[in-house]
C-alpha cells in the first residue's frame, strides 16, 4: 500500500559507455570548425567566419550542413511530423493547441475534415459551432502542415487516421526520446494502440479501428478490464523507459512490456525505482542479443 | 455557451491542467485499476532523506512521484503566548517555489501555500499530536519556537500528504539545544546554552499526524491522487491522522458535495491508511538514523 | 573582523583555501521532470536549484511579447531556512527584485533570443543554502539549467566573486569573508569572448587594486567555466549512451 524508501536505497541507473567511437559532443560557445564552406544548421552560429555551437549536444553533418542536436529540448516541428496536441483556446476560424512547441500551434477550421464530406464548404454556421467539434481540453492527433514565419506550427487533420482522441492515457516525454519512424500509429499485439507523437506526447488507448477513427465522436463507454490492464502496463513501461532515457518506439516498448510480464511484475510494480531500472536493463540486454 | 477554462480545473488550487471528457471518463471507469496500475488504496513510491539543510536544526526532503518537498526546521527562543505560558509553539510557513510551475511566480502560489499552512496548523493543534510543554524553557517567559519552513519544489499531485510526511520527518530529526536556567540573580533568570553542540534533545514525534487525502471519483474514493485524478474529482477530504490512529483535523476539499454516509466511511478508511503510513514512515526514519552517517544523496543524481 | 583573521600568516583563508582557490563545485542536471530544464549547483556550502520553462507562449498579458525576440523572465528567491538567521520572506524584498532584474539582463545577453520571437523563457532560481556568492552561484546554476533545456546560448555565461584582503585578491568569497567587511566584486562574463555582462562592487578599495581584483574574478569565472563544461560533457555522454543503447 505504501512504499517509503531512503534516498540512499534508490539504485542509480548508469549505463557504462561502450567502447564505441566517441561522438563529437559540444557545449554552447565551443568552436565546431574554422573551415569555411559549411552551412550553419540548427544549434550553431557563425562569428568571424567560424562556426560555433549554441546548444549542448551532438554535432551532425549532412553534406555541407552542420547542426548540433541537443539531447533534450522543446519540440522543434518539421512538416509531415505526427503530433498530439491539446486544445487550449477556441478562437475565430482556428483552434490553438499545446504541442510542447515554443509557441502554441494552430489548427485552422479549413484544415479539418468536417462531418459531411471532404469538399464541403465552411459556412458561418461551422464557425459558430467550432466548440462542438473540439473544445478546450480535447486531445487531437494531427500532422504538421506548415510552419509560420514566427515559428508557430500549423496542423491539419485531413486524413482518416487523425482527429479527436477518445479514451486513453497521455504520457509526456522529451521529444528527443521519440524515434522517427515510417508510422507513428501502432496497434500493438498486447491489445492496445499507441500513437507516438513526434512532439513527445504519447497516446495509449484501446485498439484503434480504421473505420471509426478520424471523427469528432468520443466513445465514452466503459473500456473492458483487460484492455485497461494492457493500457496501464504500457503506460508504466513508457514512463519507465523515459525515466531511464531510453528511445521510445514500438519495438522498445514491446520489449519492456514482455520483459515486465516475464519477470512477473505487477503493473504497479513498474512504478518502483528498482523495478524501473531492472526493466531498462532487461530491454537493453534484449537489444544486445538481437544485435548478435 | 463558452466555458471558461477555470471551470474545468480540479478542486484544489493546483497548477492548472486540462483534460478532455474522454480522458475523464477513462479515469472515472477505472474500477479498482487506476491508470498507473494502482488499486484505490495504493500510494505511489515515496523517497525520503533527512539532514540535507545544514543551516537548520532539522530538515528533510521527500519525493512522492513528482511531488517534491524540502522542509527546514529552525529553532528560536521567544516569549510564550500569554494564553499558553507553559508551552512552546510551532510556526508553519509554506512557500510554493516557481521551480514547480511558472504559475507560482511572485505571489501566484500563495493561496495554495496558505491553504496547506492553515491545515497543518489546525492538525497540530490537538494535544494528542506533540507535547508543546516540552518546548517551554522558563514558564511564562521563555520558550522554544519551531519554525517549520516548507518549500514545494515540484507538484505531481497529492501535496497535502507529501508535505505532512516531510514535516513529520523533519521534526523527527530536529535537535533542540539543551538549555539551563542559571541561578536567579535578583529577578532576572539567566539562560545558559550548552557549550556542547551535541548536547541536544529531540521531540517525541510518534503521534505527529500524517495527512491523508481521499478523493472521490465516481462512487468510490481513492488515496494519493495524481494531478489528472485531482482534476477529475469534484470533492474529497483531507484527514490528519495521528500515530495512534486518532483523527486530529478534517477538511472537505473541492467544489462538489459529499453524502454523510460516504464521509463517515472515508474518515474510517483515512484513519486506517494514516496509521499504516505513520508506522512505515517511523520505521524508515529509525532505519535511517541507525544507519548512521552515510553520504547524503541530496539533489546529486 | 580584522584582515589578519581572514588571511593567515601562511597565506591561507579562513576555510583553509589558498587565495586563488575555488570552493568545491558539484552539479547535476535534469533533476526535475516537469521543467524544460533544471540544475542543482553547489559551490562550497552555497546550494542553488534552477529551473527553466520554455521557450513557450507568453503567459498572462500578451503585451509582454516582443515581436523580434524572446522575452526573458527571471525570479530570484531564497529559501527561508537558507541562512543562519531565518528569513521572513523568500522573495518580494528589494534585494531579490534587484537580483531578478540582474539575472534578466545577464541572460537576455547570453541567450540567442532572436531565434524565438513572441516566446517567453522563464528562469527561476531558488537559493537553498546561502554561504556567500549566492548571486554568482545562481547565474551558474541558471546557465546549467538553460543548457539542460536545450536553449541556444551565445556562450556559457559564468559568474564569480573576488575580494581583497591585506592587498591579496581572494577568489570565490564565502559568507564569513563577505560579511567580514572586505570588498566584494561580482563579475559575470561570456568566457569565449571575454566580455563582461555584469559587474558590481561593494565596499571600497584603491583604484590601483581594481585590475588585480577584476583579473582574479575573471580568472575565477574561467576556471568555473571549465569545470562546468566538463560536467556538461559528462552529462551529455551519459544521456547519449543510454539513447544509443536502445
Amino acid at each position: 500500500m505504501v512504499d517509503i524508501r531512503l534516498a540512499s536505497e534508490v539504485p542509480l541507473f548508469d549505463i557504462v559507455a561502450d567502447s564505441t567511437e566517441p561522438k563529437h559532443l559540444v557545449t554552447p560557445g565551443s568552436l565546431i570548425t574554422k573551415e569555411t564552406g559549411f552551412m550553419r544548421g540548427h544549434g550553431t552560429y557563425m562569428q568571424d567566419d567560424c562556426l560555433y555551437a549554441s546548444v549542448a549536444g551532438v554535432v551532425e553533418r549532412v553534406n555541407q550542413l552542420i547542426s548540433v542536436r541537443p539531447l533534450k529540448s522543446r519540440y522543434h516541428g518539421e512538416i509531415g511530423d505526427v503530433v498530439i496536441g491539446r486544445i487550449t483556446e477556441v478562437s475565430q476560424k482556428r483552434w490553438k493547441l499545446d504541442t510542447n512547441a515554443r509557441l502554441d500551434s494552430v489548427l485552422l477550421l479549413q484544415s479539418v475534415n468536417l462531418p459531411g464530406g471532404e469538399l464541403r464548404r465552411r459556412s458561418a454556421e461551422d464557425e459558430l459551432s467550432m466548440r462542438q467539434y473540439l473544445k478546450e481540453g480535447d486531445l487531437v492527433s494531427a500532422e504538421v502542415q506548415n510552419i509560420f514565419n514566427d515559428g508557430a506550427l500549423s496542423l491539419h487533420t485531413r486524413s482518416m487516421k487523425y482527429g479527436k482522441l477518445s479514451q486513453g492515457c497521455l504520457v509526456k516525454v522529451s521529444p528527443s526520446l521519440i524515434r522517427r519512424q515510417k508510422t507513428h500509429f501502432h496497434n500493438l499485439p498486447c491489445g492496445a494502440s499507441i500513437i507516438m507523437g513526434n512532439n513527445g506526447f504519447v497516446w495509449i488507448c484501446p485498439t484503434l479501428h480504421e473505420d471509426v477513427a478520424g471523427g469528432f465522436v468520443q466513445n465514452l463507454e466503459t473500456v473492458p478490464h483487460a484492455d485497461r490492464q494492457a493500457i496501464s502496463r504500457l503506460r508504466n513501461c513508457v514512463t519507465a523507459l523515459a525515466q531511464c532515457k531510453m528511445m521510445l518506439y514500438d519495438t522498445s516498448i514491446m520489449h519492456a512490456y514482455d520483459a515486465s510480464i516475464n519477470a512477473g511484475f505487477e503493473i504497479k510494480d513498474l512504478l518502483l525505482p528498482d523495478k524501473i531500472t531492472e526493466i531498462a536493463l532487461m530491454v537493453r540486454k534484449q537489444f544486445e542479443m538481437e544485435k548478435e | 455557451m463558452s466555458i471558461a477554462p477555470q471551470l474545468l480545473r480540479g478542486p484544489s488550487l493546483m497548477a492548472e491542467i486540462l483534460l478532455s471528457e474522454a480522458e475523464k471518463a477513462f479515469i472515472h471507469h477505472g474500477d479498482d485499476l487506476r491508470c498507473d496500475g494502482r488499486t484505490r488504496l495504493d500510494y505511489r513510491p515515496i523517497i525520503l532523506e533527512t539532514g540535507l539543510v545544514s543551516n537548520a536544526s532539522g530538515s528533510s526532503r521527500l519525493r512522492l512521484a513528482n511531488s517534491d518537498v524540502l522542509v527546514g526546521v529552525k529553532v528560536e527562543l521567544a516569549s510564550p503566548l500569554s494564553e499558553k505560558p507553559l508551552e512552546g509553539r510551532l510556526e508553519f510557513f509554506v512557500d510554493c517555489s516557481a521551480n514547480a510551475t511558472p504559475e507560482f511566480e511572485g505571489r501566484g502560489g500563495e493561496d495554495l501555500a496558505n491553504e496547506i499552512c492553515r491545515f497543518l496548523q489546525m492538525s497540530y493543534m490537538s494535544g494528542d499530536t506533540i507535547n508543546l510543554s516540552e518546548l517551554s524553557v522558563l514558564a511564562g517567559q521563555q520558550c522554544w519556537v519551531l519554525y517549520v519552513d516548507i518549500l514545494i519544489l515540484e507538484c505531481g499531485g497529492n501535496l497535502y500528504d507529501t508535505v505532512s510526511l516531510a514535516v513529520k520527518s523533519a521534526l523527527y530529526t530536529t535537535q533542540i539545544p539543551s538549555i539551563k536556567v542559571a541561578t536567579m540573580d535578583g529577578d532576572q533568570p539567566e539562560l545558559e546554552l550548552s557549550e556542547d553542540p551535541y548536547d541536544t534533545k529531540r521531540l517525541n514525534t510518534q503521534n505527529v499526524p500524517c495527512l491523508v487525502t481521499l478523493m472521490k471519483i465516481g462512487n468510490h474514493y481513492l488515496v494519493d491522487p495524481t494531478p489528472e485524478e485531482e482534476c477529475c474529482s469534484s470533492s474529497g477530504v483531507v484527514v490528519a491522522v495521528s500515530g495512534s490512529k486518532k483523527i486530529t483535523a478534517v477538511r472537505k476539499i473541492g467544489s462538489g458535495s459529499l453524502h454523510p454516509e460516504s464521509l463517515v466511511s472515508m474518515l474510517k478508511t483515512a484513519s486506517e491508511v494514516g496509521a499504516v503510513v505513520n508506522k512505515i514512515l517511523m520505521k524508515k526514519l529509525l532505519e535511517e538514523e541507525t544507519a548512521g552517517k552515510t553520504q547524503k544523496v541530496g539533489f546529486m543524481r | 573582523m580584522s584582515g589578519t583573521e581572514l588571511l593567515s600568516d601562511q597565506g591561507l583563508r579562513i576555510d583553509g583555501r589558498k587565495p586563488n582557490e575555488l570552493r568545491r563545485i558539484r552539479c547535476s542536471l535534469g533533476i526535475f521532470a516537469q521543467a524544460d530544464g533544471s540544475a542543482y549547483l553547489e559551490q562550497g556550502n552555497t546550494k542553488v536549484l534552477a529551473a527553466v520553462y520554455g521557450p513557450h507562449e507568453i503567459r498572462g498579458s500578451k503585451s509582454k511579447a516582443l515581436h523580434d525576440k524572446a522575452f526573458v523572465n527571471c525570479q530570484y528567491s531564497t529559501a527561508t531556512f537558507s541562512m543562519g538567521e531565518r528569513k521572513r520572506r523568500p522573495r518580494g524584498d528589494r534585494k531579490s527584485t534587484e537580483m531578478s532584474t540582474h539575472l534578466e539582463e545577464t541572460f537576455a545577453a547570453a541567450i540567442r533570443t532572436e531565434l524565438y520571437p513572441r516566446s517567453q523563457i522563464d528562469i527561476f532560481v531558488e537559493v537553498l543554502q546561502a554561504d556567500g556568492g549566492n548571486y554568482t552561484t545562481c547565474v551558474n546554476a541558471a546557465m546549467m539549467a538553460l543548457v539542460d533545456a536545450g536553449v541556444p546560448l551565445k556562450d556559457t555565461v559564468v559568474s564569480c566573486t573576488a575580494s581583497l584582503v591585506k592587498d591579496t585578491p581572494l577568489v570565490d568569497v564565502n559568507h564569513v569573508e563577505q560579511s567580514g567587511g572586505s570588498p566584494e566584486l561580482v563579475v559575470s562574463i561570456l568566457p569565449h569572448s571575454g566580455e563582461i555582462v555584469y559587474m558590481s562592487l561593494t565596499q571600497r578599495f584603491h583604484i590601483d587594486h581594481l585590475s588585480k581584483v577584476l583579473d582574479t574574478a575573471i580568472k575565477g569565472c574561467k576556471d568555473i567555466g571549465v569545470i562546468l563544461k566538463e560536467i556538461m560533457k559528462g552529462h551529455l555522454t551519459k544521456l547519449d549512451t543510454s539513447l544509443q543503447a536502445s
